[in-house]
């Protein structure tokens, strides 16, 4: 096991290496200079040529990148190029709100769908299982910020209930959480339902009721027990795109977070926000996938029976 | 002496219904359990003896199966007219059963000890801490070595003979009237199987319980059974004490099975065989089910399906050689070992 | 007697480790010696037996003899030539005369392929039947099988476990093989068909002049079938012998508690019956000295401390344990 965790964390190297040249080189090839977005609108050419030698764009790009990496071994981020703040308290700053939104979907991705996934894998092809089945089709299928929009539409704009944008109180966070969380749900529903449809099949289930246990005890204790084994290493990778989720639900629903950071600076070609922030969201992803697995092997450890 | 009837199964039907059309698995079963006594339930694959075990304790899968016929009768009660709630109390209970595989019948993520003291917290009512002794204690009785330990372990810890063994601690832990040990030893090796069988008949000694064996192996009922119910096709072709059987069989097919099992302390040059196969349970034949494979078949055996006849106290048999009605030439009576 | 008959297959000291992945980061190298250091002959024309419970090997050994897992040392001489190091060419060449029919008819038969595709398929590999003859020679394999030519355009899934086992057999006789290894190749067969298939064997054995490796754990099967008797535990070879030897006396202590073991139907026959205490050691951590010695009722320090060789005691029966002769 200790091998198996050091030879996943030494990967870091080539994900961080990996990530921030891909990054780098895709925001070269995007159309648009930075300094002229920057110098706005009716700038003269001077002061965009002064503006580029300053912030170092006239360099030739192996020199730009390799200069970013080194600064990064010594913990520099960079400065944004917007507003010459540092990279890391951007980060610092945004991150926990992002995590907070990231917190409560998986919440709702859990509940929502484990509730459903066990209704369905109780009572298989009834209405009730084919209508939730039906609507964690429609969780997948349709996009988040479409979602993300209709919602606001029908419960802020309409209803009232809840606030459009924002995020300073509790119910600010329903919204984007629900959104941010139904795909997740709707994954987690049809997983649980089909994994408890197996194990209720298992040989160690008749043992059960031929030992006399109450319906719900075999339900609860014997076979989700068993069943949840395969939801949570589900649940744990749905925890990767919905970092990549939060880019647009956080932009749909004005929410200061992480996602929201970097698409502001793709716009505005602030490309060492953009990297920091997508070098950060990829080290999460990497740990939470590392986790999984770790989990995933101690269950597996009790599968193996042979 | 007069014994004292435990359970009593009559007229059993399980049938299993699909696209392909409806399997009769079990088709009219009929025997009796003494207190005490040990039933052996012997067949080849597709007999139905294991259907007919699932089917006292209502653990059928259905859909597709479905009991559309019978009844089992435990001291008097019948079992398929009970409610949920009553059945439950009844297993595990005053019915016990075990399986064949112990590798997938015992929970993967519970340890060995709490699925002993499930039961046993549920049947008798005991404290946590009672029942969780208790358990031990039964992990002791089945020849455990550091009982304490191993109640705290997982199934993949341990291995098949032990596992076995936990299965029967847990069946036997509430003191069932009736043990149903569905091909215990089949998935455990000879010297493994010898440990499990003498583990049984010790207990069965020390608690007092009726046990039906179901196998497809010959030998074992042989050494453990003190009557045997023989199936073929989902009826039973013949039942009968131990010794009568192997001494006498009644039924073709029974001399059949036995004439076609290598003889472990003697030469043969050729393994008698019963050519042909078993018929579908989706298309029985009208008439004998065994007619088509048997040497001695008549035209009435194909036309007729024979009752089971008492033929002796103790001795019945399904062929028509033992009616009056029979014309055929040869009578089995002559030509058996 | 006659001089001594060249054997047909020889194996020398053969050897299948099992490396496994290594867990923690400074521990030692688990190791699973699944067959270690078996050496036997088969004459021609004769059926030499393995049997022994899960774990002993006995499968294993098959399986290295045929390269189906590559031995870890050893020696595999066939017809004298030694098969362990033989190249992809020379090793294809010789499975002509080696085959092997497996244990579960279910799984070892391509399910999208007809029989007749899966005959033709093991002809053309090995050549030996010109196409104009090979139609002739899939009904005559049909035939000797006793199965109808009219199922050569069937599916396995239309086939029963019994007539499977015989198309198992047909396909191994494709290629008109000297030895065929038969791995447990009756065990999951009903009693009635398995009796069906083990006339049908000793027939073939007859007809055709074939030697057979049969490898079972039934002892009353392999008493029926076999001319010799290797008893294998944890990956030795403890006993060997011809059968009448092997079964009127049998010295190894497990051997012994093996056949006592077996549910006997003749009151007559049954003995004393010896219960080992405990279960089988663990692969991966064998005893030390005698692999036995945990579980025999005989054991003594030197058991524990030295490992018995394989030695005669009768010109057709071997032992390994050190007290066989006093043991009887």
């Amino acid at each position: 096991m200790t091998l198996f965790i050091l030879k996943r964390l030494a990967q870091i190297i080539p994900v961080t290496l990996g990530v921030t040249l891909v990054v780098f080189l895709i925001m070269q090839m995007i159309p648009g200079d930075p300094a002229i977005i920057l110098a706005g609108e009716g700038a003269s050419q001077e002061t965009v040529a002064e503006l580029r030698e300053n912030l170092g764009l006239n360099k030739p790009l192996a020199v730009q990148y390799t200069d970013y990496i080194k600064n990064l071994l010594q913990g520099d981020m960079g400065n944004s190029l917007k507003n010459n703040q540092p990279v890391f308290e951007e980060i610092t700053a945004r991150l926990p709100i992002t995590i907070e939104l990231a917190f409560y979907s998986i919440l709702i991705t859990i509940v929502l769908g484990l509730i459903a996934g066990i209704i369905s894998a109780i009572r298989p092809y009834s209405f009730m299982d084919v209508g939730l089945m039906v609507v964690a089709l429609l969780g997948i299928s349709l996009p988040s910020f479409w979602l993300g929009i209709l919602l606001m539409y029908v419960f802020s704009v309409q209803l009232h209930w809840l606030p459009v944008a924002g995020w300073d109180s509790a119910k600010h966070i329903i919204l984007p959480a629900v959104t941010l969380g139904a795909g997740g749900a709707a994954i987690v529903a049809r997983m649980t339902r089909s994994s408890m449809l197996e194990v209720v099949n298992q040989d160690y289930i008749r043992t059960a009721k031929a030992k006399g246990l109450k319906g719900y005890i075999i339900i609860l204790k014997h076979a989700l027990r068993n069943a949840l084994i395969p939801v949570i290493t589900v649940v744990g990778l749905q925890f990767g795109s919905l970092l990549g989720g939060t880019v647009l639900v956080e932009s749909v629903f004005a929410v200061n977070g992480l996602g929201r950071m970097i698409v502001d600076a793709i716009r505005t070609r602030d490309i060492p926000v953009v990297q920091g922030g997508v070098l950060v969201a990829s080290l999460i992803f990497v740990f939470i996938n590392l986790f999984v697995d770790i989990m995933y092997r101690f269950f597996n450890k009790r599968m193996d029976l042979n | 002496m007069k014994q004292e009837t435990v359970l009593e199964v009559k007229d059993l039907q399980t049938y299993f219904y699909s696209s392909e059309g409806v399997a009769k698995a079990v088709d009219g079963v009929s025997f009796t359990l003494q207190k005490g006594e040990t039933l052996g339930i012997v067949g080849e694959s597709g007999c139905g003896k294991s259907m007919t075990s699932l089917s006292l304790l209502r653990l059928v899968p259905s859909p597709p199966g479905k009991i559309i016929n019978g009844e089992i009768l435990l001291n008097n009660t019948d079992i398929l007219k009970l409610s949920d709630e009553e059945l439950r109390k009844i297993r595990g209970n005053k019915i016990s059963m075990i399986f064949q595989e112990p590798m997938t019948s015992l929970n993967p993520v519970l340890s060995v000890g709490e699925q002993i003291a499930e039961s046993i917290r549920l049947h008798q009512g005991l404290s946590r801490k009672e029942a969780w002794q208790k358990a031990v204690d039964m992990i002791r009785l089945v020849g455990i070595p550091a009982p304490e330990k191993r109640a705290k372990q997982e199934p993949y810890q341990l291995s098949g003979g032990m596992r076995q063994r936990i299965m029967i601690a847990m069946a036997l832990a509430c003191t069932p009237d009736v043990l149903i040990a569905d091909e215990p030893t089949t998935a455990l090796d000879v010297t493994i199987q010898a440990q499990i069988i003498d583990i049984i008949q010790n207990l069965q000694k020390q608690l007092g319980m009726s046990i039906i064996f179901i196998t497809h192996d010959l030998g074992v009922v042989a050494e453990i059974c003190d009557k045997i119910a023989v199936m073929y096709a989902g009826q039973v072709v013949e039942e009968g004490t131990t010794e009568s059987l192997f001494e006498k069989p009644l039924h073709p097919y029974t001399n059949g099975l036995i004439q076609s099992l290598p003889k472990l302390y003697e030469d043969q040059e050729e393994l008698s065989t019963i050519h042909g196969t078993v018929p579908s349970p989706y298309n029985y034949p009208i008439g004998c089910r065994y007619a088509e494979r048997c040497p001695f078949a008549t035209d009435l055996c194909r036309e007729k399906q024979p009752e089971l006849l008492t033929v002796e106290p103790e001795k019945k048999v399904r062929c028509w050689m033992y009616s009056n009605k029979w014309q055929g030439e040869t009578h089995m009576k002559e030509m058996t070992v | 007697m006659t001089t001594k008959q060249q054997p047909l297959l020889e194996v020398n000291n053969l050897k299948q480790h099992f490396f496994l992945k290594k867990e923690k980061l400074f521990g030692p190298q688990q190791v699973v010696k699944a067959v270690d250091g078996v050496s036997f002959d088969i004459l021609p024309g004769e059926t030499l037996s393995i049997v022994g419970e899960s774990g002993c090997g006995k499968s294993t050994t098959g399986r290295s003899i045929l390269r189906l897992d590559e031995p870890t040392a050893g020696e595999v001489l066939l017809f004298g030539k030694n098969l362990v190091n033989m190249n992809k060419k020379e090793l294809r060449a010789a499975r002509k005369d080696i085959q092997i029919i497996f244990q579960d008819p279910y799984a070892s038969l391509n399910p999208r392929r007809t029989i007749r595709k899966m005959l033709m398929e093991a002809m053309s590999i090995q050549k030996i039947v010109p196409p104009e003859q090979q139609e002739a020679r899939m009904i005559e394999l049909m035939s000797l099988v006793g199965l109808r030519p009219e199922y050569l355009e069937r599916y396995p899934h239309e086939f029963s476990g019994g007539q499977r086992q015989r198309i198992g057999i047909a396909r191994a006789l494709a290629v008109n093989p000297k030895i065929i290894i038969c791995d447990e190749s009756v065990s999951a067969l009903d009693v009635s068909i398995q009796a069906q298939i083990l006339n049908l064997l000793k027939q073939l054995q007859k007809d055709l002049d074939l030697t057979f490796l049969f490898i079972s754990h039934d002892l009353s099967v392999v008493r029926h079938i076999s001319d010799r008797i290797m008893v294998m535990y944890l990956g030795k070879v403890v006993e060997i012998a011809d059968k009448h030897s092997l079964f009127s006396q049998p010295h190894h202590p497990y051997t012994k508690a093996l056949f006592s073991s077996i549910p006997v139907i003749d009151k007559h026959h049954r003995k004393e019956r010896i219960i080992l205490k405990g279960d089988l050691p663990s692969p991966l951590n064998p005893p030390t000295g005698c692999s036995f010695h945990t579980r025999c009722p005989f054991a003594t320090d030197k058991c524990k401390a030295e490992v018995p060789a394989l030695r005669e005691i009768s010109a057709t029966h071997k032992v390994a344990c050190h007290f066989a002769e006093n043991l009887v």
